[in-house]
């Protein structure tokens, strides 16, 4: 998936955009995110409901992925069927 | 007896105490508004101060060079032209910003640390896109072109009132942090308050580590405590704190403070006579409530770049990081006049807009001097940031967390009884 990707929940009003990624499957509340939203809303799947945060980074334990989120939903985020976590936030330095 | 313009103050230098460089364009207005704040807390430290001090000193003291397109401070924020003739401000001052950039420009090939492949970049790209998707990544950026999307100062919410006795010493919160925040709550402390500063376990203040001679003058006085928002036992003494507090000044994004459980209008609607300083880069409403924003970027969205290059020629940054510190002033000058007023009340502080107004009031002001002042800026890239005599310390500059448990008592009965 192509960085500056946005990527919407099939299954809430999550959406992304892609930061990094490679080959597997985004998905959101448990199923696949897509460039559009379909016609039919998916389930939310009871394993990925926990949400999505406004503006946080998620990213999963390689690196590998990262998405930021730029609407929230009731639906959370994995790749392939693992989890992605929120990746914490840094602080400003003094000067720029 | 002739006739005086009561609102119009003589035209004086404007920059009393500055010991060398080209004047700092908007430091008259600044002085104004310094003027005013003395006049209305009667502090003898406040009428003391110019506007050139307090815009100048962190460059003064960091030792900074007038840079044009690229900032002042660590040249972390760059103006850079756009193929449709715009041009855009890019701040890259944390290594996870630069890893954006591959979203930024849909591009992973981008070499993210090589400013000419960035510029190259943006020069390939549309000044609007460019802002709309690097807003979305919750980068500071903005278009010189651009209008600032809120109001400077805007009452949010509302909450009941509050007598204070005369004499009554406000106590002031201060979890805002780097520069605007802070000069806020400095102002207020020089108006006599209590002024206590909250950092945040895992977000200190990186002023304090990395640029400690600005730190000490902005922070100097106030009490200091830490305080990590991931317990919820210590984040509810912050909350009871604030309940007996009379002034807040925080400098997060909005849902960033709701999402460490801080509900400012409930506590506004709810603590009589509250003041609530909320300070943003563009607004703290709609769309521009998620964007970030600091002071150089801020100043670019304020029109103060384009200004530059209208007087001058030469497209470049005005000043240090220039919102920061004329938005200090007015939330200073705000917060206080809410006090005054007694009623409970969150005040949302646009800095791109509080620069917008600042040009548009210099502008109208004295055109022909402000024009003077631009063109001498641009003339002056390459010369050393303007110096100015360095302020007195008066009071103590605390460590990180002395104050804590004088403040957060229940932290140290909890912490005594091992709970």
């Amino acid at each position: 998936m192509k960085p500056g990707t946005r990527l919407k929940s099939a299954a809430c009003d999550t959406e992304v955009m892609v930061i990094r990624s490679g080959d597997g499957t985004i998905e959101c509340g448990g199923a696949p995110m897509g460039e559009a939203k379909p016609a039919e809303p998916a389930p939310l799947s009871p394993d990925f409901s926990a949400g999505t945060l406004m503006g946080k980074r998620y990213v999963d334990a390689d690196g590998k992925y990262e998405l930021l989120c730029v609407k929230p939903g009731k639906g959370s985020l994995s790749v392939d069927g693992v989890a992605l976590v929120i990746k914490d936030a840094k602080p400003l330095p003094a000067s720029d | 007896m002739p006739n005086r313009a009561p609102n119009r103050a003589p035209n004086r230098a404007p920059n009393k105490a500055r010991s060398g460089g080209p004047a700092i364009p908007l430091a008259r207005w600044a002085d104004r508004q310094l003027k005013t704040l003395a006049a209305e807390t009667a502090s003898p430290r406040i009428a003391a101060l110019d506007g050139a001090t307090l815009m100048g000193e962190r460059g003064s003291n960091g030792v900074y060079t007038i840079n044009g397109p690229v900032s002042a401070g660590l040249g972390g924020s760059r103006l850079m032209p756009t193929r449709d003739g715009g041009w855009f401000a890019l701040t890259l001052i944390r290594a996870e910003d630069r890893q954006l950039l591959p979203a930024l420009f849909g591009d992973e090939t981008i070499a993210i640390a090589d400013n000419a492949a960035i510029a190259a970049a943006v020069l390939a790209r549309d000044c609007a896109d460019l802002v709309t998707r690097g807003r979305d990544l919750g980068l500071p950026v903005a278009s010189a072109h651009e209008t600032p999307a809120s109001p400077p100062v805007e009452i949010m919410t509302r909450g009941p009132p509050r007598d204070r006795p005369r004499g009554h010493r406000p106590l002031v919160i201060d979890l805002s942090a780097i520069w605007a925040g802070p000069l806020a709550g400095h102002l207020l402390w020089l108006a006599g308050a209590d002024v206590v500063k909250v950092e945040s376990l895992t977000r200190p203040d990186l002023i304090r580590r990395d640029d400690p001679a600005t730190f000490d003058l902005i922070n100097q006085g106030k009490a200091s405590i830490l305080v990590d928002f991931a317990d919820a036992a210590q984040k509810a003494e912050l909350v009871g704190l604030i309940r007996r507090a009379d002034v807040v000044i925080e400098s997060s994004r909005p849902r960033a403070l709701r999402h460490l459980g801080i509900d400012a209008d409930a506590l506004v609607r709810a603590v009589p006579g509250l003041v609530w300083l909320t300070v943003t880069g563009h607004g703290a409403r709609g769309e521009a409530a998620n964007w970030t924003g600091i002071g150089n970027d801020c100043g670019v969205a304020a029109g103060l770049s384009r200004a530059l290059a209208e007087a001058s020629g030469t497209m470049g940054y005005v000043g240090d990081a220039i919102a920061d510190p004329l938005t200090g002033i007015v939330a200073a000058r705000e917060g206080w006049r809410a006090l005054q007023d007694g009623g409970a009340r969150r005040i949302g502080f646009a800095m791109s807009a509080i620069a917008a107004r600042a040009l548009a009031e210099e502008r109208a002001h004295d055109a022909a001097a402000l024009t003077r002042e631009l063109r001498a800026w641009a003339a002056a890239v390459g010369q050393r940031f303007p110096t100015v005599a360095r302020r007195p310390l008066w009071g103590e500059v605390r460590p990180l967390g002395a104050d804590t448990p004088r403040y957060l008592p229940g932290l140290a009965a909890c912490r005594s009884t091992a709970c």
